[in-house]
């Protein structure tokens, strides 16, 4: 590890010792050094929240932003430079809670980045409150009679808008999260991964334990198949006793970049400024 | 100056838009300088809308109360707005649409629809009644309404193109019998180079012309011009317009795009704009360079959504948490609107910090006849930015200068990274919690404000040098104060005008105005003098009096004097 492109030891981290976030670092780092890529050419783009500190850790460029709003903020860099690679990445609480409407219009747009969550079912940061991904009845700071709510299911919500890759993986398990991450870099589109990350100070039931003996790789079963909708929704509810990882969902679908016809030049901050178009439609408020 | 208002009155979807897409381009074809504004309502159909046409030989930059044609497309325009006659003025109606025959002076009756359908056309052809009516008022050849009709019909057929202007003949014939021996506005004699241009299209060209690459927005009346306009030519000008869930993305999508290093920008209005400001902040955090169009309407809330107001100015200026560098432009007409987006994106870039411009309903929607935009005088200045080369490898993307400017590396461009953080960081971008540190940045990037302050624009200033009364004014108010200055210079007054198109930082320029000779008032469009509060607040200053307007409607001279006339409000 010690001559990776990609270190993660360059600052000391804001994280409890032995918390979840370290083996996403890791696996991200991997899975870059791995593609042959370099840290100028890639993108952290993150929010607020103990997740959100990630990059800062790693050697990239980064853009941490506000909480909730690394999707668009992502999705504007990566309109601007296409030659980027981004990540847009962050706790649960940052892109399901205070980012949820931007996250369901990410998955419509199909922007070609690819999304880390860091999900540990609660607010780290703020010391342990509820998080869309609590389970209904967990005892938190602010909800003492239980959490009263559904949870919110990522995946599934990711598949009903038919987004092109929608991926759930473990920070337990650094192989498949390594293949996993690649994947969705690879993926011309947004892809989602969804990562099971526990947060071993404030969520005493989603530990490590607990994953390890749940979790199991659905995309090892060969008659499982990744574009088959209906299929893939169904799996995605599948949760408590087994809890399915892989890569459930994924489909082709024209990117947003291909929405903009500037774009089919090549990546907007290396274009000129169209002066001789801007010259003919200033010149058409002309009155005679 | 002489000038001639036709005001058209009608409900939304009625050709109220149709028949003045005539009149504007015939004016402006036959010479005249026209000042164009619209009152409308917040719907589709229905409703009582107006838009009126001012007219003269010489520029017109604001609109009269004072009407000399009131053309009524629906029922109510007669009792609303004949009070705004000038002596003589002519009314245009249909006894069909009134429902009787109004047997007054200067009352002409032209059954639009009626007209038409005697001539075997279609009712939509009471448009072309209508304009034809009006014409008969202007000018004694019906010529350049037939060109305008075959450029706009001919891909509708020569039976449209007809039919168009048989009508128009049959509007027209009815006015001059009736009005024969009425004197005709004064006819341009040579006609110069000039532009016709509202507020929207200004600011959108001149962010194009600046070199706007990404523009992100959602709709919101009355930015949304300024947005279909890049969205409508983004294709041929190599841009990208997005539109976006929200305000909130919307402003996060253009901080992405700005640091990814294109110059990109948003527009919106009040309820808009507060969804917008914490990603301001966020700009201004992380030093990203943004252009933020605010289309002011009145507040609060909803308000009314499609009249003006200039209610924003202290919202603007406090536009997010925290202290930073920032800085508000206001134009006060289309020229200005097109030279000032250029100006704002190189602020915006020279310093790295949120720029507003501040438009309102007025501006936005108003047609004027300009001087040409001339796109030689557009410089663009995107600040210090260095190479990869130039950064090297441990490039510090918030490195501690003199000037509290830190050159700008864009991302890709390594081996060096940029790094940005809206949480307090260190020269390289990482976060810091030391007091020291945050010392450290704090007035590195409170140091760039010293810049912006001495790059303030100074005052745009008309009449007497050595004033009795000074009026001080600040965007879209611009013509009205204009007008008014040169009114009361007429009837032997020593007035001075003071236009800002600058609101933060104010130009050092002011102190010797606000301070010097003359009654001072400041004139806005808001409750509580805001641009007052604001001046006092920077310059320990209080003015003699002011002059407010709050009812969504703009300010002309004609309020301006009235209340100027009648002791006026004391500040």
């Amino acid at each position: 590890m010690a001559d990776t492109k990609f270190p993660t030891t360059l600052k000391e981290t804001a994280w409890c010792p032995g918390c979840g976030n370290f083996g996403i670092l890791g696996a991200v780092s991997e899975a870059l050094e791995g593609l042959g890529l370099e840290p100028s050419q890639v993108l952290f783009v993150s929010g607020v929240g103990q997740a959100a500190k990630a990059p800062h850790y790693m050697a990239g460029n980064v853009l941490n932003t506000l909480h909730g709003r690394t999707l668009p903020t992502a999705t504007g860099a990566k309109l601007a430079n296409a030659d980027l690679t981004v990540f847009a990445e962050g706790g649960d609480g940052d892109g399901y809670a205070e980012g949820g409407n931007h996250f369901l219009h990410a998955l419509r747009k199909n922007v070609d980045i690819t999304y880390l969550v860091h999900d540990n079912q609660v607010f780290g940061l703020t010391k342990g409150q509820a998080s869309p991904r609590s389970d209904p009845g967990q005892v938190t700071g602010t909800t003492p009679q239980g959490v009263s709510m559904e949870a919110f299911n990522p995946l599934a919500t990711a598949i009903t808008l038919n987004a092109g890759f929608v991926a759930r993986s473990f920070s337990g398990n650094k192989e498949h999260l390594i293949k996993t991450i690649q994947a969705g870099i690879q993926h011309k589109g947004f892809s989602l991964i969804d990562i099971l990350q526990p947060c071993i100070t404030f969520n005493k039931i989603n530990t490590f334990k607990w994953y390890r003996s749940r979790t199991y790789d659905l995309n090892e079963d060969e008659s499982y198949d990744p574009t088959d909708r209906e299929a893939a929704w169904k799996r995605s509810w599948e949760w408590d006793d087994k809890i399915p990882i892989g890569v459930f969902y994924k489909v082709e679908r024209p990117t947003l970049a291909e929405a903009h016809p500037a774009l089919e030049q090549g990546a907007l901050v290396k274009q000129d400024i169209a002066k001789e178009s801007i010259k003919k439609l200033i010149e058409g408020f002309a009155v005679k | 100056m002489k000038t001639f208002s036709i005001r058209i009155g009608g409900e939304a979807g009625q050709g109220l838009v149709s028949v003045g897409n005539i009149l504007l381009q015939a004016i402006t074809e036959e010479g005249w300088y026209l000042f164009s504004h619209r009152d409308y309502e917040s719907r589709i159909r229905g409703g009582h809308n107006f838009t009126q046409f001012r007219l003269s030989t010489e520029p017109v930059h604001t609109w009269e109360q004072k009407i000399d044609v009131l053309v009524a497309l629906d029922k109510v325009t007669v009792d609303q707005h004949r009070q705004d006659l000038k002596e003589n003025g002519v009314v245009i109606y249909s006894p069909e649409i009134q429902g009787k025959t109004i047997d007054e002076p200067n009352f002409v009756a032209v059954p639009f629809i009626q007209v038409a359908e005697d001539l075997e056309q279609p009712k939509v052809m009471a448009n072309a009644v209508a304009a034809g009516a009006i014409w008969a008022l202007l000018d004694d050849d019906l010529g350049v309404l037939h060109t305008i009709f075959a450029a706009m019909f001919s891909s509708k057929g020569d039976d449209i193109v007809e039919g168009n202007k048989k009508v128009s003949q049959a509007g027209y014939d009815l006015v001059r019998e009736a009005l024969d021996e009425r004197e005709k506005p004064t006819k341009p004699e040579q006609v110069a180079e000039r532009f016709l241009i509202a507020g929207n299209p200004a600011l959108a060209s001149g962010a194009l012309a600046a070199g706007v690459k990404f523009m992100s927005a959602y709709p919101m009346t009355p930015s949304t011009g300024v947005t279909e306009f890049i969205a409508g030519h983004a294709k041929e000008c190599a841009v990208v317009m997005e539109q976006a869930e929200d305000e909130i993305s919307a402003m996060n999508m253009v901080v992405g795009a700005a640091y990814a290093g294109v110059r990109a920008m948003t527009a919106t209005s009040g309820g808009g704009f507060a969804l917008m400001t914490e990603a301001m902040g966020f700009a201004a955090a992380a030093e990203i360079s943004v252009v933020v169009i605010d289309a002011q309407r009145p507040g609060p809330s909803t308000g009314l959504p499609t009249r003006t107001e200039q209610g924003d100015l202290l919202y603007g200026f406090g536009m997010s948490s925290g202290d930073f560098p920032r800085a508000i432009l206001a134009p006060g007409d289309p020229v200005e609107a097109f030279y000032l987006m250029g100006h704002a994106f190189n602020l915006a870039d020279k310093y790295q910090m949120p720029v507003v411009v501040m438009s309102d309903q007025h501006l936005a929607d108003s047609y004027e006849t300009v001087e040409p935009f001339d796109l030689d005088k557009v410089v663009i200045d995107r600040g210090e930015l260095v190479s990869g080369e130039e950064a090297g490898a441990d490039y510090k993307r918030f490195a501690l200068t003199e000037s509290g400017i830190s050159p700008r590396l864009l991302p890709g461009n390594g081996p060096g990274l940029t790094v940005a953080a809206g949480d307090e960081h260190d020269e390289a971008g990482h976060l810091v919690e030391s007091a020291e540190e945050r010392l450290a940045m704090m007035e590195k990037r409170m140091a760039k404000m010293k810049l912006v302050e001495e790059e303030a624009l100074a005052p745009v200033v008309f009449g007497d040098d050595d004033p009795e009364l000074v009026l001080i004014a600040w965007g879209s108010t611009k013509g009205a104060l204009r007008e008014t200055v040169g009114i009361l210079q007429e009837q032997g007054k020593k007035v001075k005008g003071v236009h800002i198109n600058q609101v933060f930082p104010f130009s050092k320029e002011l102190e010797p105005i606000l301070n010097g000779p003359g009654t001072k008032y400041v004139v806005e469009s808001n409750y509580s003098g805001q641009l007052q509060k604001l001046l006092g607040m920077e310059f320990a200053w209080k003015p003699d009096g002011s002059v407010r307007r709050y009812d969504g409607r703009p300010l002309g001279p004609d309020y301006i004097l009235e209340r100027l006339e009648g002791g006026m409000q004391r500040g």
